[in-house]
């Protein structure tokens, strides 16, 4: 028997299975590759012989990887629902930074692009995305970012024009 | 064509039994999973694929229906051990009534007028 093939094929099922598996939460995930690994090792103890035959027909046997896993995930077959795990949007994160960062004003605009448009995915994610609040604290920091400075700005022209644009006042525009 | 249809019915039927099926064979005392489904292989095609008894087995312990433990085997390294619960024992006796039951009026609605 040539010991190299056959667990060349085992690795190659069982990296399929893997692969599949990422549809699972994490523990059960980690939990339905051991205990294929273990049947497969039980049976290649257990049986007659392990040369390549009998290890692709023990691998045929168990059945594509995918229909394992479907089999774990199959609603009709499964009492409990499995929750879908959630993820963070990235855009949102990245709104939130940028919005505290503000960067001269630059980083509020690009926090309210990014913020509203994670707003949008997330929406669409049909439940699978988080981080609506972290989008939310973006686009608020994005508009103070914008606004304050502007109205900063506003009157400090009214309080110019006010003045009679008499040659004393020092201009405080430059100091935003 | 009608052939492929009868056996769709019985493969729907398959698969709402076998967990039943493997709390049988759990009855009489533990057994690992290997065991379980080679048996149920035995068994008339009762396991199409023989790894989807895993995610089977995995929905039977987080419902309560069974557990695990380790035990140190003679040779190599340790088994998993699944072993029915009071829970599992009550909801094969419930199923065994049931599937009497449900048998007998297939039964006899099928060789009915035969004989």
């Amino acid at each position: 028997m040539n010991t190299v093939d056959t667990d060349r094929l085992v690795d190659a099922y069982l990296r399929r299975l893997d692969a599949a598996a990422l549809a699972l939460p994490p523990d059960r995930r980690a939990e339905l590759i051991m205990e294929i690994r273990e049947h497969v090792q039980e049976a290649l103890r257990e049986g007659p012989a392990n040369d390549e035959a009998a290890v692709r027909s023990l691998l045929e046997r168990l059945g594509p990887p995918e229909d394992i896993v479907s089999a774990a995930l199959d609603p009709t077959l499964s009492v409990q629902v499995i929750a879908p795990s959630k993820r963070t949007n990235g855009l949102a994160v990245v709104s939130l930074l940028l919005g505290v960062l503000w960067f001269a004003g630059i980083g509020s605009v690009l926090a309210l692009i990014f913020g509203y448009r994670a707003r949008r995915e997330i929406k669409n994610s049909g439940g699978s995305q988080t981080g609506s609040a972290l989008a939310i604290a973006g686009i608020i920091l994005g508009w103070a970012g914008i606004l304050i400075p502007l109205m900063g700005i506003i009157g400090a022209a009214i309080a110019i024009m006010l003045s009679g644009g008499s040659s004393g006042v020092p201009v405080p525009l430059t100091t935003s | 064509m009608e052939l492929g249809r009868a056996r769709n019915a019985v493969t729907q039927l398959r698969r709402g039994t076998l967990e039943y099926c493997v709390l049988a064979l759990l009855r009489d005392g533990r057994r690992y999973g290997f065991e379980l489904v080679r048996t149920l292989s035995a068994a008339d095609g009762l396991l199409v694929s023989e790894g989807t008894i895993y995610p089977l087995l995995s929905r039977l312990r987080r419902d309560q229906l069974v557990t695990t433990s380790w035990q140190e085997s003679e040779a190599g390294p340790p088994r998993r051990y699944y072993q029915i619960t009071a829970i599992g024992q009550r909801a094969l006796a419930d199923f065994r009534d049931e599937w009497a039951r449900f048998r007998d009026a297939v039964d006899a609605l099928l060789t009915q007028g035969e004989g």
